[in-house]
């Protein structure tokens, strides 16, 4: 499986080595296959991602959202209940206070003992009253009860009575007073008949206060106290200092609802402060409710569903582009091969065109000049003749030898002329079958006695099971004939060649002809091929033996291939199909005009 | 009737004229003639042991004439000698009984060889 992975990878297009680069180049649609591949990877990767990824972040920023509204709603609820509570105990006991200066005589009020019995019922009720006093008008305390002896004491310049003075009840802030001692006093106003007016006034230890609140407070991030319209803390507070210590937070504006928001406090801590202006039923109070929750505490639940998501979208992406990059290699793979197959074909055929044109090109040339050539090789003939009949010249060697030249390079000419014309000649294909056998041998009678004068080895194996082929005989005579003339011409006298045949599946014959002479080196392998090409001596080889036998081999329906190592010998494989293709037959013109 | 060894049929005046000389170096005597319909009266009126015949011809074509040639006097060998000649050519001379096709330019020693042939074949 992994090994199908990877072969699917593998890119085809940086397996071409420079040389078919070259090539193959010009013929290639697409020259920067690697940037196709990695356009598409990106193209599709970008059109199959971004979707995701826009869709998880805004539905991860809706989650976001709904759980910071959540959050906030929760403070909320948290803040009102604890108003709630705050008000109706500062309420309760402002009733009560109430309650007495409306139900109690003013003489009971003023007299100490009463007023003693009165404080003790009270604590009775509610407890965590310290005190009880009854002030007249001018600010002179009338009556005590309680633990100091603080009658008569004036508290005509005290803020609290000032403020009482235009109000019917009042609650001061935490108050540390003459004694030192945090407390509330909390105030009423009652009017008598003869409309002088008297304070009923008592103190409240803020232990209660505290008690009242802490049982509130909900997990351990959460934070309940209370401060004044200034941001003073009137209750310790667990993470914001202790009591009349400055809040270190900005102290919020006055709204008569309660009200929670999002911020950070001085430690970058993320927090929702949900708070509440505290007043009660007859008069406002300098508290303000604060309830500070940690956002971090409460976020347990939502971090782990991040870090869900974050994983499921990785997982996606990285699925997504294994999928993509295995998809865009193959099919870029694909054109490649396509692509390259469509290139080669194009290479072959522009070589065909090549071979074509420099076939009509040397019909014509070869037309031209072969009258021309004849008439001077017949003229210096004739004039050789002469010389040599006449009895003055006869020994004349010198001039003969000239003439000879003459004759010699027309000769020349004239072989070059009529391979031209071998090389561009229209020839139809007259299929028959042929026995290989008999061909061989056919080809082989005309190169015997060279080859016993030159003591070479000529061996020749056609297997029994190898089918009469169904080709043009005087084809393949001529191809079998140029490569036996390539052979005879590379191998030293005693050296040996070896013409076989084999089978190449059902439907293709393989004639192998190999020799031990001299063999060629490798770089010029890709060039026998082409016309003009030779290594032989200037004068001796045209370079059109094998293009032509190319030509027949292709006329064939056949290929040709040659191995060959310097010094060792050349192996040319001929492969001809068993039965020609007669379809293939329109094309016979491809070589020559 | 006259009799003379060859008849060179050949539009190029001065090559057949060149080749009949060499020929007649070499003690064979030689007629030229430089178009078709001349090469076939010719023949009409006398004998000739080898016909070298060229397939471009001004009047008519080569072929023509040496199917002409072989219905006036079938036995007489005919080597069809041209600068042009293609492998279509070729295939139909021999059809019609050429004794050779060869291209120019031409050995001598060659065409010498098949007249001496023909010489032995005939005594």
């Amino acid at each position: 499986m992994s090994y199908g992975i990877l072969s699917k990878l593998k890119l085809a297009w940086t397996e071409l080595d420079n040389d078919q680069k070259e090539q193959l180049g010009p013929y290639l649609t697409f020259t920067d296959y690697r940037e196709i591949w990695a356009m598409g990877i990106f193209l599709l990767g970008a059109t199959a991602l971004l979707p995701l990824l826009i869709v998880t972040i805004i539905h991860y920023q809706l989650i976001q959202t709904s759980v910071n509204s959540e959050f906030i709603l929760r403070t909320e609820r948290l803040t009102s209940n604890t108003r709630r509570v705050v008000t109706f105990f500062l309420d309760e006991r402002l009733d009560a206070l109430r309650f007495t200066v409306n139900e109690i005589p003013y003489n009971d009020l003023t007299a100490s003992d009463r007023l003693s019995e009165i404080l003790s019922n009270l604590k009775l009720g509610f407890g965590g009253l310290t005190d009880l006093s009854v002030i007249d008008h001018k600010g002179t305390q009338l009556a005590y009860a309680g633990p100091f002896k603080l009658k008569g004491k004036d508290y005509s310049r005290q803020p609290w009575f000032i403020a009482n003075q235009k109000k019917d009840s009042y609650v001061s802030p935490i108050f540390k007073g003459y004694r030192n001692v945090p407390h509330i006093i909390i105030a009423v106003k009652s009017v008598r008949s003869d409309g002088t007016w008297f304070i009923l006034r008592a103190t409240l230890e803020i232990k209660k206060l505290m008690q009242t609140l802490s049982s509130y407070k909900t997990g351990r991030y959460a934070d309940l106290f209370l401060i004044d319209r200034s941001g003073v803390l009137q209750t310790p507070s667990e993470f914001y200092g202790d009591i009349y210590q400055k809040l270190p937070l900005e102290t919020p504006k006055y709204s008569s609802r309660t009200q929670a928001v999002m911020t950070t406090d001085a430690q970058e801590r993320h927090i929702i402060m949900g708070y509440a202006f505290i007043s009660a039923k007859t008069t406002d109070t300098p508290f303000v409710l604060i309830v500070v929750k940690q956002k971090d505490g409460m976020m347990g639940v939502w971090r782990r569903m991040q870090a869900n998501i974050k994983w499921f979208v990785g997982f996606c992406i990285l699925t997504v582009i294994i999928v993509i990059t295995i998809a865009c290699t193959n099919i870029v793979n694909r054109l490649y091969h396509a692509d390259k197959a469509k290139a080669e074909t194009m290479a072959l055929m522009e070589q065909s065109c090549q071979l074509a044109a420099i076939g009509q090109l040397s019909a014509g040339v070869a037309h031209e000049i072969n009258n021309p050539l004849a008439l001077i090789s017949q003229t210096a003939g004739y004039i050789k003749d002469l010389f040599v009949i006449k009895e003055q010249y006869r020994n004349d060697e010198e001039l003969i030898e000239n003439i000879d030249s003459i004759m010699e390079a027309v000769d020349r000419c004239g072989r070059i002329t009529s391979q031209l014309l071998g090389f561009s000649r229209k020839f139809d294909i007259k299929t028959q079958n042929v026995n290989l056998k008999e061909t061989i041998f056919d080809v082989l009678v005309f190169h015997q006695k060279e080859a016993q004068y030159r003591n070479l080895n000529l061996s020749v194996d056609v297997p029994e099971d190898i089918p009469d082929i169904e080709t043009d005989q005087g084809k393949l005579q001529q191809i079998l004939m140029n490569l036996v003339n390539n052979a005879f011409q590379a191998i030293d006298d005693g050296c040996s060649l070896d013409i076989h045949a084999t089978r190449e599946g059902s439907d293709f014959v393989n004639i192998v002809i190999s020799d031990n002479g001299c063999g060629m080196p490798e770089e010029n392998l890709d060039k026998i091929f082409e016309p003009f090409f030779t290594t032989k001596a200037r004068g001796e080889g045209t370079g059109l033996g094998l293009p032509i036998t190319y030509g027949l081999v292709k006329k064939l329906n056949g290929s040709i291939s040659v191995k060959s190592k310097e010094n060792e010998g050349t192996t040319f494989i001929v492969t001809l199909p068993v039965r020609i293709q007669k379809e293939k037959d329109g094309n016979e013109n491809s070589i020559g005009g | 009737m006259k009799h003379s060894d060859l008849l060179i049929i050949d539009d190029e005046t001065r090559y057949a004229d060149m080749l009949a000389r060499r020929l007649e170096l070499r003690g064979c005597r030689c007629e030229v003639c430089y178009n078709g319909g001349d090469g076939i009266r010719i023949i009409e009126n006398e004998m000739f042991l080898l016909v070298v015949l060229d397939l471009q011809l001004p009047d008519i074509y080569g072929t023509e004439v040496l199917a002409r040639i072989k219905k006036i006097r079938p036995d007489i060998p005919v080597i069809i000698l041209t600068g042009h000649g293609s492998e279509k050519d070729r295939q139909q001379c021999m059809k019609q009984g050429a004794y050779a096709f060869i291209h120019k330019p031409l050995n001598i020693e060659k065409l010498l060889a098949i007249l001496n042939e023909i010489r032995e074949k005939s005594a």
